[in-house]
Formats: structure tokens, sequence, C-alpha cells
């Protein structure tokens, strides 16, 4: 039932009743989503005024992205009303929803890869001229629209060839073309860098100035109260508070996501330095465009450390985490693991060395969408489940269930399709995946990556008793606060070279993003 | 009024059966309403067909003679199809299955080597005939449909000019036909029918490939590559491995499906020595989604047609290609079908203005 409090009672100042007279452009009642097994929505209120960026929080599938998408008319509710500019709406479809002026840009995008993205954003679009396209004008509207909002791309550019950043300002300004009033982003920021980041933030201000309404999804405390006006706060399906952003803080959201205090530091003592385990010479490696992403790679990790790889996306890192792995083929340069030469291994014998993975592309290379959570969580380990070649569906069902237990993977059976998942508990599935074989080495691409606040510390936590046990990690990330508070040296990664290492002491923001964008340190 | 599609991103399980079942309703109205234009009562027809498979002893016996290399070739389409590849080569593989085994029956000997040896050559041409496709795409990613679809040709015209040439036998006057095999080249029968122990053996295999899809490692590994063949080559599955062996064991079961019917059905090798059995194994296959025992039961409806399609023949003058038409109809439906499990149509007022 709709039994939604409203802690901000604290200081009703004058701020906030300028916002209480906002209209409200949007009102979701009492709205239950069921899926077998799960109520991903159990009567949930939602509303949201005009012109306000309104933060959605709560944990890996606390229903976010279903009440999203019930919004858009991806799903049915089971129950509820929306009413949207205060008529009672029901969209059958996001076709319906987008003439009713709601756009939505999901976790993962849905761009044409081998189109530009000017007709990207003209895909099922009508202009002025129909049937007949209209380039000029659209092109015109395209170049007000970004000048606005401040959101640039290169029109012509094919998606294939665009970042991940410059994709999701395709998808945004493809829902700004279709004069949405409402713009829902889902995890918008989880695979952006910092500096993009900011740049989203930028524009959604400057949408919400021009009175724009934006629903913006996000686990990172801090950029929900960066960006947002409100904040609602979801708990396993139910509405559990909407705040104030002003008059909240950390603390008090992740308590009411969590229903507990969030420990909120962790303790990474100095490793001792010890033996090489993975040693890389010199290694040469080619992207998928058959073009040099790896140009002569030197770098040891070490037992004992967590090894930082820093550096823009795109700058062969996918490339180095796959040559490791055994995916990638090596053109030149050797891979030395426990004293071995392992440069000719395939994966499963590197997997039997003791080599782990959580893969940057979580669900294109990480997972099998089609097939059940049990049989995801042994996906790479399945010879180990099978005796004389006869799988061993006890044991398989067993092992689920310890670690769906331990790494609270939330899903109502091991049995159901792994695909439906919510993101972070895929994200859990491959991580419980990849630790559970007790591995030497743990290649961590994005580790935390669309994680709640609790998995986040949770999986920062494993990551350093992992290498304190005297095992390794590689930890890859484009987020800068995480290297530097888990690792023991960073490395920097730039056009396929490693532009420096540095002992975490001597390493500093301003060190590593000199490092990143290509530049020298003085010193060396 | 407004018919609308929509994208779902719920498929109720439900619809994984009621797309089979209503593909064949909707055939059998089709096919019906064909028989009606040409002047055959569809319900006569229908009766006549079941009352020939269901009526008789030899109408039972006739029904599981047909079903069985059914079963093969749809097994031979399945296998492949669970690693996502279409086997559409199944006819051809059946072709070289009987050319190798009858050469056996003829040239070898000593007679008590040759039933097995019958066997395991006809294994092995099915095979061999399925490994060039596998192998183009794995290594070169050929597209398999075309290259297994055009070979199906090759061995079809390879064993017309055999037995119109060097291996026509001395007493078939005109016929494309070779010699009857020998006695000992030939699967034994049973109960004074045309019952042959091959029918046996295809139930076995279909449980042999039921066992080796669903519980073994090597089963598991098929399926990942058909999901998602990069996870697959994350998990070190040889993606590569895998499609050439999954085409190789299909095509060895559409070879023996070839033994079995010279062997045990015609007893010679002859032109025409599948009326497009490898082509029923893709519905077939489409039918049961890839699983082998409900392979087994699909396999059953097109033997019965197969049956029945004779018999309408004989009673009401219809052609047997009617039994094509059919076939056509189930693998157009279901692949339409498809579309249901994605999509979703609803119609209804445009309540926005
Ligand atoms: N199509 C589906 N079929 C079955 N269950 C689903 C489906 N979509 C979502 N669920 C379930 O509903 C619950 C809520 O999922 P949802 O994706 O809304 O979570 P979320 O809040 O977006 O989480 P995250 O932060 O991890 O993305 C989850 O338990 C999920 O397993
Ligand atoms: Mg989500």
């Amino acid at each position: 039932m709709g039994e939604s409090m409203e802690p901000m009672g604290a200081s009703m100042g004058a701020m906030e009743s300028m916002e209480a007279n906002r209209d409200t452009i949007l009102e979701m009642k009492d709205i239950v989503k069921v899926f077998p097994g799960v109520v991903a929505n159990d009567g949930v209120n939602f509303s949201v005024k005009r012109g306000e960026i309104h933060g959605l929080l709560g944990e890996n599938g606390a229903g976010k992205t279903t009440l999203m998408s019930v919004l858009y008319g991806l799903y049915k509710p089971d129950n509820g009303e929306i009413f949207f500019e205060g008529k009672r709406v029901e969209f059958n479809s996001p076709g319906d929803a987008i003439k009713a002026g709601i756009g939505m840009v999901h976790q993962h995008f849905m761009l044409v890869s081998k189109m530009t993205a000017l007709n990207n954003i003209l895909l099922g679009y009508r202009t002025p001229k129909d049937p007949m396209m209209d380039y000029e004008w659209a092109r015109s509207r395209i170049e007000e629209l970004s000048k606005m909002y401040g959101i640039e791309v290169n029109l012509d550019e094919k998606i294939i060839n665009m970042s991940v950043g410059e994709q999701q300002r395709v998808e945004i300004l493809k829902a700004l073309f279709r004069d949405v009033k409402l713009l829902i982003l889902d995890e918008p920021t989880s695979v952006l860098t910092p500096a993009e980041t900011e740049r989203l933030f930028k524009a959604l201000k400057r949408m919400s100035a021009e009175g724009l309404t934006v629903i913006f999804i996000t686990h990172k405390l801090r950029e929900a109260l960066e960006v947002t006006d409100r904040i609602t706060v979801l708990r396993k399906g139910k509405d559990v508070g909407t705040l104030i952003t002003k008059n909240t803080n950390e603390r008090e959201l992740a308590r009411l996501m969590v229903g507990r205090e969030v420990e909120v530091s962790i303790e990474k003592k100095k490793s001792a330095a010890k033996e090489v385990l993975l040693r890389l010479e010199n290694v040469y490696a080619k992207n998928d465009r058959g073009l040099l992403a790896l140009k002569g790679i030197n770098l040891s990790i070490r037992r004992g450390e967590i090894l930082g790889l820093a550096g823009v996306s795109g700058n062969g890192q996918k490339e180095l985490e796959e040559v490791i792995v055994g995916t990638r083929k090596v053109e030149k340069g050797r891979l030395i693991f426990n004293g071995k030469d392992i440069t000719g291994l395939g994966v499963r014998k590197r997997i039997a060395l003791g080599i782990s993975c959580i893969p940057e592309d979580r669900i294109e290379t990480g997972m099998a969408p089609s097939l059940s959570v049990e049989e995801n969580l042994i996906l790479r380990d399945f010879p180990n489940f099978s005796k004389n070649g006869f799988m061993d569906f006890g044991q398989i069902e067993a092992h689920a269930e310890r670690l769906i237990e331990e790494f609270g993977i939330k899903t109502p059976s091991p049995k159901v399709e792994a695909r439906t998942l919510s993101g972070g508990n895929i994200q859990r599935l491959i991580i419980a995946r990849e630790l559970s074989r007790n591995p030497l080495l743990l290649i961590a691409s994005q580790p935390t990556r669309g994680l709640d606040v609790a998995g986040i510390e949770y999986v920062r936590k494993r990551l350093v008793t992992f290498s304190e046990e005297g095992k390794a990690v590689l930890l890859i990330s484009e987020d800068l606060e995480e290297i530097m508070q888990l690792s023991d040296r960073i490395a920097v990664i730039y056009e396929g070279e490693i532009k420096g290492v540095l002992e975490r002491e001597e390493a500093d923001p301003e060190k590593i993003g000199i490092l990143m964008s290509g530049g020298e340190l003085e010193e060396t | 009024m407004q018919i609308k599609i929509e994208r779902r991103l719920e498929t109720p399980k439900i619809i994984y059966v009621i797309i089979p079942i209503a593909s064949i309703v909707a055939s059998l109205l089709f096919v019906g309403i064909l028989l009606l234009a040409i002047g055959v009562n569809p319900f006569e027809a229908y009766g006549v067909m079941l009352t020939r498979a269901f009526g008789t002893k030899f109408g039972l016996t006739e029904l599981f003679v047909k079903a069985a290399p059914i079963i093969l070739t749809g097994l031979a389409v399945s296998i492949p199809l669970r690693a996502g590849l279409w086997n559409i080569g199944a006819e051809g593989q059946l072709y070289m299955g009987a050319f190798a085994a009858s050469w056996v029956a003829l040239y070898f000997s000593p007679p008590s080597a040759v039933l097995p040896l019958m066997v395991i050559f006809g294994l092995l041409a099915g095979m061999a005939w399925a490994s060039v496709p596998g192998i183009l795409k794995a290594k070169f990613d050929l597209n398999e449909i075309i290259s297994t679809l055009l070979l199906n040709y090759v061995a079809i015209y390879w064993v017309e000019y055999l037995v119109y040439g060097p291996m026509r036998g001395k007493e078939v006057y005109n016929f494309p036909y070779s010699d009857l095999f020998p006695d000992y080249a030939i699967l034994p029968r049973f109960l004074g029918t045309r019952f042959h122990v091959g029918v046996i053996a295809s139930f076995i295999i279909a449980l042999v490939i039921y066992i080796l899809l669903k519980k073994t490692s090597y089963g598991f590994a098929i399926k990942v590559v058909g999901s998602n063949p990069k996870a697959a080559e994350f998990a070190g599955t040889s993606r590569e491995k895998m499609i050439i062996s999954a085409m190789l064991i299909g095509g060895a079961i559409a070879g023996f499906a070839g033994m079995m019917e010279v062997s045990g059905l015609h007893l010679r090798l002859r032109a025409a020595v599948s009326p497009g059995y490898g082509y029923t194994g893709i519905p077939v296959a489409l039918l049961a989604r890839g699983n082998p025992v409900f392979v087994i039961a699909a396999a059953f409806l097109f033997g019965l047609l197969y049956v029945g399609g004779s018999a309408m023949q004989t009673t009401f003058g219809i052609p047997v290609a009617i039994v094509d038409v059919f076939q056509a109809l189930v693998v157009l439906f279901i692949i339409g079908g498809d579309f249901f499990t994605r999509y979703r149509i609803s119609i209804g007022g445009d309540r926005n203005d």
C-alpha cells in the first residue's frame, strides 16, 4: 500500500515553499509490477515536479529500472495509475510515451551501430517533408539543441566509432529532438569518465533551467547530492521516502536505501611487496579493427598487491584484459605467469592456473543471457562440475545457492534466466563466479560499475582481503577515486603504452591526470 | 481503430507451447483450403490419413518406418541448431550415407563384416559431407545455410549419376537402381512387415542425443555457444571446435539415416532414396525446439503425413507433394510465430485523438 512518509519536515524554509509551488508533472500512484517470483514494484508512489532534477535511488534490484520501464510503456503495471501533466495516461508502448513527451535513455543503449549519429537521431522520426528526409532542417534543429544544452556530438560519425559518452549524448539528443518534457536517465554516469560526468551534469542543469524535467537514476550518492533537487528512495520495491536534496546527506540516504548504517570507509594497508605473479614483456596486440592497440606493454603484478590501471577508456585496457585472459592473440612479446610462459596457452588452461576476470563488457562477454543463473555461475568452470563428462546438477545447484547467499545476488530462484536480473545483480553474479574458483590473479575491470553502496563496499573489501591473502588484483577502472583508494601501485595507460607506474604515496590525481592525457612527469 | 505492434520485454512461457500447436493447426487449415479448392473434402481426406496410419497393423508399422528417418534428420538439424547453426544439408548427408553404405553392401566382404561396415561408412560419409560447411563456417564464417543447401544437390546428383551409370544393376532393366543388396547387407525385419531394426536404433539414438545435449558438459558447451559465442570464448570453449563438432554429429546421424533407408527399406541404392526427409528435419527440429525427445513426437506427426499422403494419393488422386506444402507451411508459421515471442500486437482505438 502507499505508505509514503516524507522525512523532510525538519526545516521548512523559504526555498521549500517555492519548490512546493511548482506544479506536478508526473504522479505515479500505487504502482505494482510482479514478475514470476518477484514483486519488483510493490505499491510505489512517485511524484515529480516540473523542471526539477529528481534522483531515483535504491539498492540493486530495488525496482528502479522496472518503475521507469512501466512509465515508459515497456511494462504494463499490474496495478496503479499514472498521471502525466494532470491527465491520466496509459502507455502501451514507448511510442505512446514519446508522443506524450517522455524520453528514456537506457543503461544499455539502443542505437544502430553502423549508422551515423544523425540517422540514429532521425530514425523513426517524421520530418516536415515526410516521406522525404529533410536533413538540412534536422541538422539545424539538432545543432540548435546542441548549443542550447551544451551537448556536442559529431553528427556524421558512425555510432560504432564513438566512445560510450558520445553515444550517450546521441541518445539524449535523440530524446530532446522529440520534444520531451520529461527525460529519464537510467544510470547514465556508470559508464562515464569523471570529465564526461561533469559535462552531463552541466547539460542536465541547463535542461532543468529551460523547464525540462529529468529523472536521474544513480548509485553514486555524491552525484545525486550534487545534481538533483529532490531524491526518492526505493527499497525492496517500495518507496521509502522523498527528500529534498539540500536537507540530506550521504549517511541519511545510505541508511534509507539499505535500512541500516553503511560503513563508508575501507582500511587498506600498504602491502608487503612480494614476488612477481604476472609479468608482461613487451606485449603487442591488435584491436578488433586490426590496428595496434597494445604497443609494447611492460608490466609486473606482484603477489599481495592491487595494481591499479588508470586511463581514459579506449586506450587499450580492454585489449590488455583480453590478452591476459587469453581471448586475444599476442602479436609479439610474452606473458609470464607464476614463473611459466603462458603466451601460447588457451583460456581454459589459464583459468586452471588461477587467472580470473571480471570483464568490462559484462553483458556481451561475461554471461549467457538466455541461460539460467546457476548455469551462468559455472559458465567458466563447467568442466569442474562434471564427472566423466556428465554434469553434476546437484553440485551445480548447491554451488549456485551458496554464491547467491554469499554475494547477495537477488533472484527469485537459481533457475531463472540470467537476463531477468537487474543490472547490479548481473554484476554480482559475475563477481561471484570469478572469485568462487579461488584464483591467484583477478583482473577486475570496472568491478563496481552498477553496484549499490553496500555492493561497492562489499566488492572493494573482497578485493582488499583477496590481495592480502597473497594473491594479486589488476584493477582496471576509470574511477580515479576507486583506484586511489584501493591500489598499492598505479599504472597509467595511454594509447596502448604504459606511461608510468606510480607508488600510491607518490600518486595524486593531478599526476595521474597528466599521464592519462599523454603527458610526461617532470621528475623522471 | 488501430493495430499496433509493440516490442515486448516479457515473453510468457505459454507462448512456446502455443506457437508449435498453432502452427500445426494453421497449416492443417491452409492445406484443408487447398484440398477444398481441388474438390476434396478435407475432413474426409484427413480421416483417410488417420485410419490408414492407425487402422491397420501395416499402417501402424509404416508410420514407425517413416518416422524413423525423420527422427534422425530432425536430430541432424537439432544439434547444430543448439549451437546456433542451420543445417539445411541433412538431405545431402543422408544421400552420402546411403551411397557409402550401398558401396559397402555391394562390393565388400566377408559377409559377417558387411552390416557393421555399412553403419560405419554411412556415419563417416554423412560426417564428411557435413564437415565441409562446418569448417567453412568455423574458419571463414561462410554462411552454413547456403553451403549445406548447395551440397545437397551435389550429393543427390552424385547418387543419381551412380545409379544411372557405374552402380546401375544388371537386372534392373532401365530403372535407376543398383542391384539388390545381398541378404547379409539387409537389416532384420519384424512382424512380417517393413518394421526393421533401424527403427529401434533411431529411438535409441534420440535418447543418446538427449543425454548428450542435456546431461553432459559437451551439451552444456554447445548451449553456451548457441546463447552467446563471445561468452563461450571467454569461458575457454572454442567456438570453432563446437561448430565443427556439432555439424559432424549432425552429419553422422543423417548419414546413418541414409544407411538405414537403403539397408532397411529399399534394399538397394536408387535415385530418390529419400522423399525429402532431410528437409523435413527442419520443421521437426523447430517444432521440437531442439529437444531430442520432442523430435520423436514431431517426427511422428510428419511420419503420419507421409503415410497419409500416399493414402490420399491412392484414394483421392492428390499428389504426395501436398506433404511438402504442409511442411513448408509449418516452417513459415513457426518462424512467423517467433515474432510473437518478441512483439505483441494490440488492437484498439487511438485515445489521443
Ligand atoms: N523481465 C524481468 N523478468 C523477471 N524479473 C525481472 C525482470 N526485470 C526485472 N526483474 C526483477 O525485478 C527486480 C527489480 O529489478 P530492476 O531492474 O527494476 O532493479 P533496479 O532497481 O533497476 O536494480 P539495479 O540497480 O541493479 O539496476 C529484480 O529482482 C529483478 O530480478
Ligand atoms: Mg536498473
